[in-house]
């Protein structure tokens, strides 16, 4: 039961970082292949009318983690408080920018919050690599299960651990190049003209500079926590996600190659699941390890809700999930295609 | 008084209240419009008249501003209770956790699918669709409500729990949990008061136009519809819903009763004060002027019936901010009454088609606006200030619910950071709905104009 609910909550943070993650990327892009105002019309209009259901993704997950990690939604948001609320006013920021800067017809102001979009974007990629590369490294857990830690570090690799150390910093920078790929691919998918284009070169580059980084990751993964590498080999689960990744990879590849942009697409949601997925497996059972002990670890058995929670979480999560669906294939084949900044103003109003 | 020493939760406390009362300005609004959006996008289905599509769309602009401002300032909500709350989550997470998600998983994602289709998509869905997805959100939106109201009334009324072997809140039965009987007469109370809000919004904006003398078919539609469903809801949130809500304090929280009324001194045929300040060092209410035997009728439903007093309480589990409850309690039935007579008096002229040719009352209603927001909050207020110095009611207290690892310090420095972007927030809403209402209802939505026509 735990286990299955360790699985659940990784497939929420994962399903939301892939959705979510499209957004980022895109944001992240939105000056580099949209040069007018217009143009960046066409990249609110392909993110505009689900970036709330996908963010409710997020949402979700935060509701589910009190419900069934209690302990753990405790330890870890007030351990990380600054962080998360500097993730909460950037979604603040984000949400606003991508809202209002259609409202007024006016360069200016279309520029200032096309600004606020770009850089808010950027601010929640690199907070959520962070947040990625700490609960792989671990966080200073004492005996309690409470830690505070210091924002940032001297970057040093044998130094004190940190919000943003050298290798939480690694992996950030990695997930935004990620992710960035991610967005582009979608622009490929769902632009036209030279967005479009200046979508697909950037996709290109992009996703030749992850690989390398994909390793140098991978190899300081393994420096700083060995065991999880161990573990991790000996995990069919991982495996799986190794394959996960390495046909994804395939279909990206022929696809941006032949032009294919749905099958490049899918590759990318691929590939994206495949690395978060990989990590989440390898994981388990431990959800928050201990740098100053490993004994002091948060496993997914000592932070989980009571029983009678998990159970009755059993049956409205399966429902919610179902509805979730619908609702999103519903509304997916409605804007199926290529989005037109005529017909999908999202907020052009005058 | 050091708020340190006597109150270790206060900064975290004044966070939460800051931020929750903030966001609720944009819910409470989008929640009572959306069933004006369903009626008119039901009424342009009907009849095909398209003045009601035109007040859809233009009040669907509104809808969306509120809901983007809402959403943004909701996810604050829900991660501060493991960011500032931690020791409350792990205490009860088990439990308050369940309506947490569902909340997410069962109206969420309704109400975001369709929240884009009903403020963008006329084009892409069609009038029945659209139709549906204005449905869709407004059930999404209530449902919200109901869920969040359950977590709420499971920390005013805890019911269906048990405490587990190692001392944390686990559930018992799930039905009582869900069937709360606080939370029926909480989310009636709530919504019918969120309606009230939504009708006094769109009845003044009605009377905006018509004092300046535009939009006429509009503005008249929006007084209409306006003040119609605003009696009708100002009435259902004094009776009965506030007055159930009244009696279930009685019954489960009297010390908050009491407090409220300010009633030191316990008795039978206890009066309601209409005007008196509690003064808590002497432990009387001040100058009071009192309907004898009304405060006894409406809490028990006899004249006769035994009202408890706080002396009859030990000083530690009364409501930390006793003059704060009783004035928040009393303004907020004062409006109350106010909007029952502002929007009967409207009724009334508007059925004997006077409304539009009485300016004084065009004004009033104009200028409005504020009241049922701040009469909201009241509420709110009333029901948190008087739950302490409780979280969970009788069970577990506020100032052992905070996180012990977060500092003053920094919950010092986000209360800041949080006031000066809702600030930033609050001034860019209230330009750009103050803009969209001055260009008014008649403005089409007719996508990119502009750069792209003129080529």
């Amino acid at each position: 039961m735990i286990a299955a609910w360790f699985g659940v909550i990784s497939f929420m943070i994962i399903v939301y970082m892939v959705l979510d993650g499209r957004n980022f990327g895109a944001g992240m892009l939105s000056w580099q292949v949209a040069k007018t105002p217009l143009e960046r019309r066409q990249i609110i209009a392909a993110i505009g009318p689900l970036w709330m259901w996908h963010e409710v993704w997020l949402i979700g997950f935060g509701g589910t983690l009190v419900a069934v990690f209690p302990r753990l939604m405790a330890t870890a948001f007030s351990g990380y408080y600054l962080a998360l609320m500097l993730i909460l006013w950037g979604f603040i920021l984000r949400g606003i920018s991508l809202e209002v800067s259609g409202h007024i017809n006016d360069r200016l102001w279309q520029s200032f919050w096309d600004t606020v979009f770009l850089f808010s974007n950027f601010l929640l990629a690199i907070l959520f690599g962070a947040a990625a590369g700490n609960l792989e490294r671990g966080v200073p857990l004492d005996a309690q299960g409470d830690f505070s830690m210091a924002f940032f570090t001297d970057f040093t690799p044998y130094g004190n651990v940190g919000l943003l150390d050298w290798y939480t910093v690694s992996v950030a920078i990695f997930v935004a190049v990620l992710l960035a790929a991610h967005g582009a691919t979608y622009l490929t998918l769902k632009t036209e003209g030279s967005v479009h284009d200046r979508s697909a070169r950037c996709a290109k580059r992009l996703w030749v500079a992850v690989l390398p980084l994909f390793i140098i990751i991978s190899l300081q993964s393994w420096k700083i926590r060995p065991a999880l590498f161990q573990d991790s080999i000996r995990r069919p689960l991982c495996w799986l996600g190794c394959l996960v990744i390495i046909i994804s990879a395939g279909a990206l590849i022929s696809g941006l190659a032949s032009g294919r942009e749905k099958r490049a697409f899918a590759g990318s949601n691929g590939v994206l699941a495949g690395i978060f997925g990989t990590g989440a497996a390898a994981l388990f059972p431990i959800m928050l390890y201990s740098t100053l002990a490993p004994e002091n670890s948060l496993t997914a058995h000592a932070v989980a809700a009571h029983p009678n929670s998990l159970l009755f979480a059993a049956v409205w999560w399966p429902v919610g999930f179902l509805l979730a669906t619908i609702y999103f294939i519903f509304m997916s084949r409605r804007y199926a295609g290529k989005v037109s900044v005529r017909k999908d103003n999202q907020g052009f109003y005058d | 008084m050091n708020p340190y020493t006597l109150n270790p939760a206060f900064w975290s406390r004044l966070q939460f209240a800051f931020t929750l009362s903030y966001h609720y300005l944009f819910p409470q609004l989008t929640m009572g419009l959306a069933w004006f959006l369903v009626y008119w996008k039901w009424r342009a289905l009907r009849t095909g008249d398209e003045k009601y599509n035109q007040a859809a769309r233009f009040w669907a602009k509104i809808f969306g501003l509120n809901f983007a401002v809402g959403v943004v300032t909701g996810i604050p909500m829900e991660f501060q209770f493991g960011t500032n709350w931690a020791s409350f989550t792990r205490y009860a997470g088990s439990v308050i956790g369940q309506t947490l998600a569902m909340e997410g998983m069962l109206a969420f994602f309704l109400e975001s699918a369709f929240v884009g289709a009903l403020v963008w998509g006329e084009k892409r869905l069609g009038p029945r669709l659209h139709f549906l997805a204005a449905v869709a959100v407004a059930l999404g939106s209530w449902t919200s409500g109901y869920f969040i109201l359950t977590t709420n009334s499971f920390m005013q009324h805890p019911v269906g729990y048990q405490i587990e072997a190692d001392g944390a809140l686990g559930i018992q039965s799930i039905s009582a949990f869900l069937l709360n009987p606080w939370v029926w007469v909480q989310f009636a109370h709530n919504q019918m008061a969120a309606l009230v809000t939504g009708s006094f919004v769109i009845a003044a904006i009605g009377a905006f136009y018509a004092l300046r003398g535009v939009h006429a078919a509009q503005a008249r539609l929006y007084l209409q519809t306006g003040t119609t469903m605003g009696l009708i809801a100002a009435l259902l949130v004094a009776f009965p819903t506030g007055d159930q809500q009244a009696k279930m304090v009685g019954r489960h929280q009297p010390v908050t009763l009491a407090a409220m009324e300010g009633k030191f001194v316990g008795g039978p045929e206890a009066g309601v004060a209409l005007i008196g300040q509690p003064n808590v060092a002497a432990r009387r209410l001040d100058n009071p002027i009192e309907i004898p035997g009304a405060l006894s009728f409406l809490a028990y439903g006899h004249f006769g019936s035994f009202v408890h007093g706080l002396n009859e309480f030990p000083e530690d589990t009364w409501p930390d901010n006793i003059e704060l409850l009783y004035y928040s309690f009393h303004l907020m039935i004062t409006l109350g009454t106010l909007f029952i007579i502002v929007m009967g008096i409207a009724v009334f002229q508007n059925w004997r088609g006077r409304l539009e040719s009485s300016p004084l009352l065009l004004w009033v209603l104009m200028l409005a606006i504020p009241f049922p927001y701040i009469a909201n909050i009241l509420g709110w207020m009333t029901a948190e200030l008087g739950r302490q110095p409780w979280l969970i009611y009788n069970l577990f207290r506020t100032n052992d619910g905070y996180s012990r690892m977060v500092s003053n310090g920094s919950t010092i420095f986000t209360l800041i950071g949080f006031t000066g972007l809702y600030f930033v927030l609050g001034l860019l809403f209230l330009y750009l709905t103050g803009r969209q209402i001055a260009l008014g209802p008649d403005r089409q939505m007719t996508g990119v104009k502009g750069k792209e026509d003129a080529s």
